[in-house]
Formats: C-alpha cells, sequence, structure tokens
C-alpha cells in the first residue's frame, strides 16, 4: 500500500505586509500544521472520551487484572490473594485436557475458515446472478446465521443424535444404512462440529462477499467480454483480485471467532466424546467458575491473547502480502 | 498525513498513559482491597464462633439478602411466610439457576465484596466456601438437631458445620415396568448377573436393553461405586485422598470393567458417550428403552409427559443378593455470609431456622417433589421412588463428587471423558480409573 510522503524540507515563502519576503527555516510549515492539528486534537478529544471511557473499563482493565491474576492464586471465592510466580503458567502447561483443547481449537478455527472461504465465494457469485426467487434464496442462505449458536447446537444435536432414532440416522435407515455414531466417536464428533459450524456461517460470509461483487465497476467485465476473456479467466484476473479486500475481512473475523469459539461446541457435543471437540475457551471457563481457579483460567487467558494475537497479525501479513500479488 | 501521524502520536501517548494509570491503579486497588478484606475475613472468621452460637436479639428492623437457587415462584410464599412472622425482618430476594449460573453469581457478588446474608452452598463450591472463611460455623445452632447426618457430614470440615440442607436426592435404575414384566424380569435385580439376564430377555423382544448419558458420571456407576465404598471399609476416597493407603486404580477398576462388561455384551451402546440426559429419558418415554439410569428428579417430568408409562426404581444390583446401593447426594445447603453484621446474622439465623421448618420443608416436598431430611418431617413422594427415598433417608447413597474432599470438579470433568473414552473402545477400564491417579497427583 502506498503511503503519501512529506518532504523532508519544506520551504515557504511568507509575504509580509511590508512586500518583504521571508524563506521561511526548514520546518516551520510541518511545525505550523502540527500546531493546527493540536487545536484540532483539542476540539475532537472530548468527542473521544466516551469510546475512551468503555475501551479502557471493559478493555483494559479486565485485561490488566486478567495479567495480575495469573501471577496469584485467587479463587473467586476469598479475597485473599497471594503472589504464586509463574506458577500458574507451569500448571496450565501440565494440564492434557488444556492441550487437546488448544489442538481443537486450532483445527476448528483452520478448518472452518478454509471451508467457508472456499464455499462462500462461489455461493456468492451464484447469488450474484439474475434469477427468480433471488431475495429469497440470499435470506434462505443468510438465516442460520440469525439464530445464537447454541441454539443450533441443540438442534444439530437432536439431527446428529448417534442413536438409530436420531434424524439424520432415521434418514439413513430409510436406506437400508445402519445409525452412524456422529457424536459418540471422537473423529466423527470433530467432523460434525466443524460441519455444523460451515453451514452456519457460510451463507453470512457469502453475503460479505457478495457486497464487495457489487460494488464491482462492471466496465471491467464489459472489457473482458469484448476482448474475449473466458469465465475462469474473468474470474481469476478481475473477480478474484477485486474480492481479495473482502477475504482479509472474511478470514480475519472467521480465524478469531474460530479461536475464541465455545457456545456451539458446548451444546452440542459438551467437548466430548473424552476431550475431542473441547476447546480453550470451555477450559477458561470450567477452570475460573466451576473450579474456582482465577488464577490459572487467567494464566490460560494471557497465553490464549497472546497466540491469538500471534496468529492474527501473521494472518493479516499473508493475507496482505497475497493482496498484493493477487492485485 | 502528517496530521494523522501527529494524532495517532496524541492518541498513543493517551492510551498508553490511561492503560499504565489503569493497570496500575487496578493492581494498587486490587491489593488494598486484598489486603484489607484479608483482615476483615480473618477477624470474622475468628469471632464467628463464639457469636454463631450466641443469639443476638433483634433491636431494630433488618434487611437480609437471600440469594435461593429455586425460582421467585417456589420461593415467595415462604419468604412472605417468614415476614409475616418476622416483621421487622425484610428479606431481599434474587435467584440465578443452578449449578454454573448460580455459582457465577454468587462467585461475582462475593468478588465484589457484597455477598448475599444468606445463599447456597453445594457440593461445587462447598470447599472454596470452607476454607476461605466465607460462611459462619452452624454446628451449635439449635436447629442443627433436626438435620440428618448425611447433610451435616456433606457441609462440614475439621472445624465446623457450615450449611444445613433439608433435602438429598438419590438415583438407580429407572425401569418400565410392562417391558420387565413381559420379558419375565424379577425386580428388584437380586444380583448383577440377573440384571444382565433381564437384559437379554429385554433385547431379545426387540427393545434397547439399557442407556445411558455420560454427559457426567452416570448414576449407575456412582450407586456401584457406593457398594464399592462398603466394601473397602466406607472410607474409600479418606484412603485416596488423606491416607495414601489407596488409589483410584485399585478402588475404581473393577466398578469400571463391570460396566464396560455392558457395553461388550451388547447391552449399553457406545452411542451413550454421545448422549445428552434428555436424549435417554425421550428414548425412554417413547418406551424404545427399558432401563436407565437417572435420578429422583426424574419422574415429575416423565409423568407430565408420558402419563400412562408404567415405571419405577430400583437399586443397582451387586455381586451377591441384598447388595444393592443407591447413587445420590445431598441437597445444598443454607449457608450464612461470615460478612453480615451482628443484626443481620442473628436475622440470617432465623430465616435458616424457618427454612428447616416442617412448614417450609412441607413446601419443599410438595412443590419440588424433594426428598426432605428433616428429621421432624415426612416427605410424600412419587410412587416410583417409595423403596428410594427409604434409603435415601437412611444415608445409603453415594456420589464420588461429593466424598470427594478437593479438587471435585477437575475430577468429575476427568472421570467423565475418561468414561467417555472408555466405552467408545479408547482406553480400558483400568485406564479411565488410573487416569484420575494422574490427575489428582498433578493438581495436588
Amino acid at each position: 500500500m502506498a503511503l503519501s510522503r512529506v518532504s523532508p524540507v519544506d520551504e515557504v515563502t511568507i509575504e509580509s505586509n511590508d512586500s518583504m519576503t521571508v524563506a521561511a527555516q526548514p520546518g516551520f510549515r510541518a511545525r505550523l500544521r502540527a500546531a493546527r492539528d493540536l487545536g484540532n486534537s483539542a476540539v475532537t478529544w472530548p468527542f473521544a472520551l466516551p469510546i475512551l471511557a468503555v475501551f479502557v473499563f471493559l478493555y483494559l482493565w479486565p485485561l490488566a487484572r486478567t495479567l495480575y491474576f495469573s501471577f496469584t492464586d485467587y479463587s473467586g471465592w476469598s479475597t485473599d490473594v497471594n503472589f504464586v510466580g509463574l506458577a500458574n503458567y507451569v500448571r496450565v502447561f501440565g494440564d492434557p485436557a488444556m492441550l487437546q483443547g488448544l489442538a481443537f481449537t486450532l483445527l476448528f478455527a483452520f478448518a472452518t475458515t478454509v471451508l467457508i472461504t472456499c464455499l462462500a465465494i462461489p455461493l456468492a457469485l451464484l447469488l450474484n446472478r439474475a434469477f427468480i426467487g433471488r431475495t429469497f434464496v440470499r435470506s434462505m442462505f443468510f438465516f442460520p446465521a440469525v439464530p445464537s449458536a447454541a441454539i443450533l447446537g441443540l438442534v444439530w444435536g437432536f439431527i446428529l443424535n448417534p442413536l438409530g432414532s436420531g434424524a439424520l440416522n432415521s434418514l439413513i435407515g430409510l436406506f437400508g444404512g445402519s445409525p452412524i455414531p456422529w457424536l459418540s466417536d471422537a473423529t466423527l464428533a470433530r467432523v460434525s462440529l466443524i460441519a455444523v459450524a460451515v453451514w452456519a456461517q457460510t451463507g453470512w460470509h457469502a453475503l460479505l462477499y457478495l457486497a464487495y461483487l457489487q460494488a464491482i465497476d462492471s466496465s471491467y467485465y464489459e472489457a473482458a467480454k469484448i476482448d474475449g476473456a473466458s469465465n475462469l479467466q474473468v474470474f481469476r484476473s478481475i473477480t478474484l483480485p477485486l474480492l481479495a479486500p473482502a477475504m482479509s475481512v472474511s478470514t480475519l473475523l472467521l480465524m478469531t471467532g474460530g479461536l475464541r469459539v465455545f457456545d456451539m461446541p458446548f451444546t452440542l457435543t459438551g467437548g466430548g466424546p473424552g476431550f475431542a471437540t473441547r476447546t480453550i475457551t470451555q477450559s477458561i471457563i470450567q477452570a475460573g467458575i466451576a473450579r474456582g481457579d482465577f488464577g490459572a483460567a487467567s494464566a490460560l487467558s494471557v497465553m490464549f491473547l497472546i497466540a491469538v494475537g500471534l496468529l492474527v497479525f501473521l494472518q493479516l501479513r499473508v493475507a496482505r502480502h497475497l493482496e498484493d500479488r493477487i492485485t | 498525513m502528517m496530521r494523522r501521524i501527529i494524532g495517532k502520536r496524541h492518541l498513543g501517548v493517551v492510551a498508553a498513559f490511561m492503560a499504565l494509570a489503569t493497570a496500575a491503579g487496578c493492581a494498587g486497588g486490587t491489593a488494598g482491597t486484598a489486603t484489607t478484606e484479608t483482615v476483615e475475613t480473618v477477624e470474622t472468621v475468628e469471632a464467628t464462633g463464639g457469636e454463631a452460637a450466641a443469639p443476638t436479639e433483634l433491636t431494630e428492623p433488618v434487611t437480609i439478602s437471600f440469594l435461593s437457587w429455586a425460582t421467585e415462584a417456589v420461593m415467595r410464599p415462604l419468604v412472605d411466610k417468614f415476614e409475616e412472622q418476622n416483621p421487622n425482618i425484610t428479606v431481599e430476594f434474587s435467584w440465578a439457576p443452578p449449578v454454573t449460573e448460580y455459582i457465577q453469581a454468587l462467585q461475582t457478588r462475593m468478588s465484589a465484596g457484597n455477598p448475599p446474608t444468606v445463599f447456597m452452598m453445594a457440593a461445587e463450591n462447598r470447599t472454596q466456601l470452607m476454607q476461605s472463611g466465607a460462611v459462619i460455623d452452624l454446628t451449635d445452632q439449635p436447629f442443627m438437631a433436626n438435620i440428618s447426618e448425611a447433610s451435616k457430614k456433606a457441609y462440614s470440615d475439621d472445624s465446623g458445620i457450615y450449611a444445613v440442607a433439608t433435602n438429598s436426592w438419590g438415583g438407580g435404575i429407572l425401569y418400565n415396568v410392562d417391558l420387565l414384566n413381559e420379558a419375565g424380569c424379577t425386580v428388584p435385580f437380586p444380583t448383577w448377573d440377573d440384571f444382565v439376564d433381564c437384559a437379554h430377555k429385554l433385547e431379545a423382544l426387540g427393545v434397547t436393553p439399557y442407556l445411558d448419558s455420560i454427559s457426567e458420571i452416570p448414576v449407575m456407576v456412582s450407586a456401584m461405586l457406593g457398594r464399592r465404598n462398603v466394601e473397602l471399609g466406607g472410607n474409600m476416597d479418606e484412603q485416596i485422598f488423606n491416607d495414601h493407603t489407596l488409589t483410584f486404580e485399585e478402588a475404581w477398576t473393577p466398578v469400571l470393567e463391570r460396566y464396560q462388561s455392558l457395553v461388550d455384551e451388547g447391552i449399553l451402546s457406545s452411542a451413550s458417550a454421545g448422549l445428552s440426559n434428555d436424549q435417554v429419558i425421550q428414548e425412554f418415554q417413547a418406551g424404545r428403552v427399558a432401563m436407565m439410569s437417572t435420578g429422583s428428579w426424574q419422574p415429575g417430568s416423565i409423568r407430565s409427559a408420558a402419563p400412562d408409562l408404567n415405571f419405577s426404581f430400583t437399586a443397582v444390583p451387586g455381586t451377591n443378593p441384598g447388595e444393592g446401593y443407591w447413587g445420590g447426594a445431598v441437597g445444598p445447603g443454607y449457608a450464612i455470609s461470615s460478612a453480615a453484621n451482628d443484626q443481620e446474622r442473628a436475622a440470617a439465623l432465623r430465616f435458616v431456622e424457618f427454612l428447616q421448618s416442617p412448614e417450609a420443608v412441607e413446601h419443599d416436598n410438595l412443590t419440588q417433589g424433594s426428598i426432605t431430611t428433616t428429621l421432624d418431617y415426612e416427605p410424600i413422594v412419587d410412587d416410583s421412588l417409595t423403596e428410594l427415598a427409604a434409603d435415601v433417608r437412611a444415608n445409603n447413597f453415594y456420589l464420588p463428587m461429593v466424598s470427594w474432599p478437593r479438587a471435585q470438579d477437575i475430577l468429575q470433568t476427568t472421570a467423565t471423558a475418561n468414561l467417555q473414552r472408555m466405552v467408545t473402545g479408547a482406553i480400558t477400564p483400568q485406564e479411565a480409573a488410573a487416569s484420575l491417579d494422574a490427575e489428582l497427583a498433578r493438581v495436588g
């Protein structure tokens, strides 16, 4: 991305009242602008204070407290708080449930990001075409994003019920198939969970891509058509490059959402069977609330925050790099 | 561009300053609060022993707060009755649903230095509440004479009794009477082998003989562990946790092997690992499943959903006749905050005394279907619970999470996860039992 540059030496000629020409010293113009910006800031800062207050009290303060608690034995029940150094961090690394939770959380985040992106772009292209009932179809695809993930988890729990009486297994039974242990087999439970998440979010992300698609100037397509470009060439040379910013936004949302996922796995599988679909967020909540181990939960939160920050930073760098290459 | 850069710099400086100030203020504030309140807590705890036993006269109108986990619709008549009998005491009622949300609400209020005067102590928070000195000792209160021994034991440690529980729940095998009659089964099952024979007969009828949800430790496993506890002298968990003369692997393996034999013999589906309790109940209500293990809270909802279903409870059988046992635990108990002042404490004691009176206990029994355990009231229970209720009132039940002296939540999570892995064939019963030893060693 090109940045505008300011000349290192600002030379300004000012004509004075007595017609004397003054050659301003280097930097004079910049200082003049800085003084003007300061004046503007004085006016604009009060307007930013409410959101700053929200940011401080709802983000910075809890973050600082979490960091503080991660070095203590705070239980949430007693105000008798003792400093324990890095003991909580050491303990978290020794928890097999946490490590499995970390593995599944990463798998879930990567798998949903890739699958949804691969499905949402073609879907957006389809929804961008003119056909009868287009608005209705768009609404249908958007609908799964409306109910809460927890409700979707409960509903899908009945659909994927591993017994023969489960909705999907009943359907399979009609064709003579045996019940499939969707949620009671570790691998199938992971696959089921990722599939439900993809089903729930693809429509929403397709509409995001659709919004970007509709902003593409039609003259590009007309020119390509005149030049005799094939559909694939049009997609690769026009649509995909111009969708690159949308992909950055979509994958960022998917990755951050996937890393902090809690409600759908919790309601669909409860983290099981075993620890197969347990997520990091579930571990944090369980340690903090149910176990009264705020110190360990805080340590886990801090490490997770750092890990998410790094992942998102890397993802943005990669997305930016790909965006530059495509465009 | 320069204007934006200057703006960002200002923003950065201010944000950094605010972040540092906030962090510093937060850390300082918390530390200060912690120190101050620690002293208060210690003073309160030290003062608790004598003051709790000696009733304080109420000299002026007083307001106490009560965080219930029964809904307001259930508790309001009792609160109104109490206020009517004690016109100078006002009870501020609030409610949170059990269990996780309740614990979260209570924890939040305690962290904020605003604990309710009266609240519920449960298996899930009893250790933290007792160890932190957040509750007063009720050992010497006259009304404790009306409380069952199991209830006293559940909410006590070496230093005293800290909550008053007026009910317990029990659980065993819930069975479809008509299906078992059709199969020619004898209930109660004299022995485990009779239970297995019955399951095979049901299988021959084309019915799923037995189903469990392993979303937590199944009641059947709890009941079998209860029998195992009796075999090991009645102090199995003390031997594991305190004496270190026994391990989970030694104590639990025979029980888990027997449970796993149900899967190996095709009686219990490995799908249990992915089923919720509601899903199993629906199968039972639809007559597709003949037996399941559950608790005494279930009959009311089953009678509403399937009024024609003929069902009853029976104990989980042992190896020999007469060794049947029940799963179960003492219900949540009423506790009083140690942060309450003398007047509030006196009013709270009067409120707790009222809540264990026959009048209040009868209300709990009739509106909630609870198996009440106070000595001066005989509960009325669903027909299916007659045998179970008698044993529950005689304290013949067991639940590992309640019996464990510490690390209840993490051990329960570990046990549940490894039971799921066991029934799906990922690990053996011995490995599942040994995983608890490893977890206990890790958490200390």
